[in-house]
């Protein structure tokens, strides 16, 4: 026995010297290994950019793409009738022009001579009409960005093929960022997608953008290969690669190691440990994501103190006072920010709503009116908070602060964190979050309406917490007479107005984007989250 | 030979025949405290063990502060730091909430012992009493039994794990379900091998002459016999079950991220460790190694004092 003791001994400080070792090493040992035997091989081998996500893709379908994470993988395999700049602007891309309608429901693009698919198939109108019948078509039950979020936010009636270049996308009602809604589509050609089924199209991508599709291994990493005959871009990468690392720290270890060259999500705490390691550092961009907890106030949490609580305007408005925004950002996130006072990106938004102060003893006293007083056991009423792991910066140190605050203020609040793809995504999807849940959802400087498209109706796919705001609502059919910007944003401000004093969310704040970039790589962040490899270059 | 930790039979004492026939044996707690008192590792296991369980049952009384009591402005302080918002001292340093680490590292204590207890507990019961219906009536129960217990003993626990608390969902109950779903296999395998060698005993054979019923052979004559190799197991499994919940807190899997477990301050530290907050894994992980080591070499001494052929070595 005394020998197992013995052994037992050693064996617990052998632990302890590893425990210690590890938490006080920054850079893993195998790195100079790893970027020499990288640096042997790179003479002999393409050039490959790696990119690291938290989060991997859901299939390779090109209309049921659901994240940012997805998109920024799809973005470099379809090309799309016209594309926003990281400045905003509006740029010609398949299409080289467009022209609207006089009741503004008809827009028609004219393609560029000579544009191909991957698989070769000459790319002509027809499969721009196509796309968008496809993702419109409810047998297919496509549920992503192009189905979910941009068909309804232009009211897609249908799309008409003119001539061999000319294409018409007839919408349901004149909506000012048709034309950037248009460009979130990935389009893809008819003969090759109309052979496959749902299930082979969901799992052998056929292009029309500068990176083809190469290799997907599921929770590891997707494969892109330059399109040779690929003329609308010029790239500097033969392949890129992107890797799914759902932890924080492993990204970083593995950018410091050489064996990544951009990571996304840097936790603030990881910054230093990048910038001091020699070979990465990190960079910042002010994003526009807009952060929010979400009161869902379906009828299925009608049974639960806190689903009917929710569905009082004046909790909701109590509860805005119930967090401090400001002191989140600054400490969990490494940035100073300006509390959200709408889902509206500056400078879109409408400067004269000033965002919720924090006040708890205010809150109290709201919350005390609302017919909610402080129960014997201290607790206003119970609900349920739920949230996703991984997929926005320091997200589970960020709930549990915001369930704090909700407690201090007498909410008995029940914290369920999930698994981002495979718990969160799909009930999320199906609206059945709740009735509090955290979610950012992304946006853009160069549209108030775009921002806004979210909720563009009650039962919208993104509209997430089933706000049936009536007056917000009847804004929102207004919008289409407004052909000119001031009319607009007289609009566009009054509804603004109405959420300030109804809110479906709680605002929170503008998430901020920092990257880690490999120092070999020449590369800028973009503000809307899109990772456009098509910039980089090597140093 | 037997097993009874209540009665060990003479014959199988060494000493025995120096002893005066009629002198009084001396009660078996009395045995093993003389024993625990003659090696110093199992002692110092047994008191840092005992310490643990004052930890646990006093954490209100022990803890400096709320272990869920978040200061941001805090976040993140060394150990012997002053916890300017309160004016408490973090004596073991602030997590990345601003949250007290010996608070959440004294309030863990509890959810780790509870969890290894019970969880031992609920499998062991259930596993015993399988594999003692299975040994004793033998036959097919006895197949379907075992043969249940090679369907899961193929299937790998961490894998089994997540796939019942993603159906039940996370949360100490479920958890501590999942952990005993774990152990049962184990006691079923040893007590059924126990309990047939001990059904083909003279003294078992006896009883069923005389018509003693099957339930109190089991209960009276064959339970009390096997019950020495699964107190072993047990105290080991506890170890064991301490380190399978840190890590299924660690992936994720188990309570609530508010809830303060030392597996789950180990993941929660797997971000900021990078940055050099050391003292967010080293103390938690400490817990859990001495923890474990202590039970590990309790189960040691345990498995020497219960037999006799050990005992006086």
């Amino acid at each position: 026995m005394r020998k197992s003791i013995r052994a037992g001994w050693i064996s617990a400080a052998l632990l302890l010297i590893l425990l210690v070792s590890s938490a006080c090493t920054a850079v893993p040992a195998a790195a100079p290994a790893a970027s020499e035997a990288a640096a042997e091989e790179s003479s002999a081998e393409p050039a490959r950019l790696v990119v690291a996500q938290s989060v991997d893709v859901q299939g390779l379908e090109p209309s049921n793409v659901n994240s940012r994470a997805e998109s920024n993988i799809f973005q470099h395999m379809y090309a799309t009738l016209f594309e926003i700049t990281a400045s905003g602007a509006i740029v010609p891309y398949l299409a080289e022009s467009y022209t609207v309608s006089e009741s503004g429901m008809e827009m028609t693009f004219k393609l560029r001579e000579g544009l191909t698919c991957h698989d070769g198939e000459p790319l002509t109108a027809e499969d721009v009409a196509y796309t968008f019948q496809r993702a419109a078509d409810d047998a297919n039950g496509f549920t992503g960005n192009t189905a979910g979020f941009v068909l309804d936010a232009i009211q897609y009636q249908d799309a008409r093929v003119e001539s061999d270049l000319e294409v018409t996308i007839v919408m349901g009602r004149y909506s000012s960022p048709a034309l950037g809604l248009i460009s979130e589509a990935y389009i893809h050609c008819k003969d090759s997608y109309s052979a496959m089924s749902l299930e082979d199209a969901a799992a052998n991508p056929i292009g029309s953008g500068p990176y083809r599709f190469v290799e997907w291994v599921k929770d590891d990493y997707v494969l892109l290969e330059k399109t040779p005959d690929f003329t609308l871009r010029e790239v500097a990468y033969d392949e890129i690669q992107w890797k799914v690392i759902p932890e924080a720290s492993t990204r970083t270890a593995e950018l410091i190691a050489g064996n990544v060259d951009i990571i996304t999500n840097v936790p603030p705490d990881q910054h230093e440990a990048i910038n001091n390691s020699g070979n990465a550092g990190v960079t910042g961009v002010a994003g526009t994501r807009r952060m929010y907890v979400g009161f869902n106030q379906r009828a299925m949490f009608d049974d639960s103190e806190g689903g009917q609580a929710i569905k009082n305007t004046a909790v909701r408005v109590a509860l805005q006072y119930a967090v401090d925004v400001p002191t989140i950002c600054k400490t969990l996130l490494a940035f100073e920010c300006e509390r959200a006072s709408s889902m509206v990106n500056p400078p879109n938004n409408n400067t004269n709503l000033v965002a919720y102060p924090y006040d708890p003893a205010k809150a109290e006293e709201l919350l005390d009116a609302a017919g909610y007083p402080r129960k014997e056991d201290g607790t206003r009423f119970d609900i349920t908070f739920m949230a996703g792991r991984g997929r926005y910066l320091n997200d589970v140190a960020v709930v549990q602060a915001l369930a704090q605050y909700l407690t201090d203020v007498g909410l008995n609040v029940d914290l369920q964190v999930m698994d981002w793809g495979s718990e969160f995504v799909p009930a999320l999807r199906a609206h059945e979050v709740g009735p509090l849940y955290f979610v950012g959802t992304g946006g853009g400087t160069w549209s108030a309406v775009y921002d806004m498209s979210d909720l563009s109706a009650p039962t919208a796919a993104t509209n997430y917490t089933e706000w049936n705001n009536a007056e917000w609502f009847e804004l929102w059919d207004q919008l289409s007479d407004a052909r000119d910007p001031e009319s607009e944003k007289v609009i566009t401000d009054k509804m603004l107005e109405v959420m300030y004093n109804d809110p479906p969310w709680l605002f929170l704040y503008f998430q901020p984007d920092f990257y880690g970039i490999a120092g070999d790589v020449n590369w800028q962040p973009r503000r809307d989250e899109i990772v456009d490899l098509t910039t980089a270059s090597p140093q | 030979m037997t097993h009874s930790i209540q009665q060990p039979p003479a014959v199988a004492r060494p000493d025995a025949a120096r002893q005066p026939i009629l002198r009084k044996q001396p009660s078996p707690w009395l045995s093993a405290w003389r024993s625990l008192l003659r090696a110093r590792w199992p002692l110092l296991a047994v008191l840092s063990l005992a310490a643990l369980v004052v930890v646990a049952l006093l954490s209100p009384q022990l803890a400096p502060a709320d272990p869920n009591r978040q200061y941001l402005i805090q976040r993140l302080q060394p150990p012997l730091s002053v916890n300017e918002a309160s004016g408490g001292v973090y004596w073991l340093g602030s997590d990345g909430l601003g949250r007290d680490v010996l608070s959440r590292l004294i309030y863990g204590s509890r959810v780790s012992l509870a969890v290894g207890v019970a969880a031992v507990l609920i499998g062991g019961l259930f596993g015993v009493f399988l594999g003692v219906t299975a040994g004793y009536a033998g036959g097919r129960l006895d197949d379907l039994i075992m043969r249940l217990a090679d369907v899961q003993l193929a299937f790998p626990f961490i894998l089994l794990a997540i796939m019942v608390l993603v159906v039940l969902g996370a949360g100490l109950l479920n958890l501590v379900i999942v952990l005993a779903i774990g152990q049962w296999v184990t006691y079923a395998r040893i007590a059924r091998g126990e309990t047939i060698s001990q059904k083909r005993k003279d003294y078992i054979e006896s009883a069923r002459a005389i018509g003693v019923g099957s339930s109190r052979i089991v209960g009276r004559a064959i339970l009390p016999n096997i019950l020495a190799p699964l107190i072993v197991i047990a105290s080991f499994n506890v170890a064991g079950v301490i380190l399978s919940e840190a890590s299924l807190s660690f992936l994720g899997l188990g309570v609530p991220p508010e809830v303060p477990t030392w597996g789950g301050m180990l993941a929660e530290s797997r971000d900021q460790l990078l940055g050099g907050y050391w003292w967010l894994a080293v103390f938690p992980g400490v817990a859990i190694m001495l923890t474990v080591l202590s039970l590990n070499i309790l189960g040691d001494w345990l498995r020497d004092f219960l037999d006799p052929r050990l005992r006086n070595r």
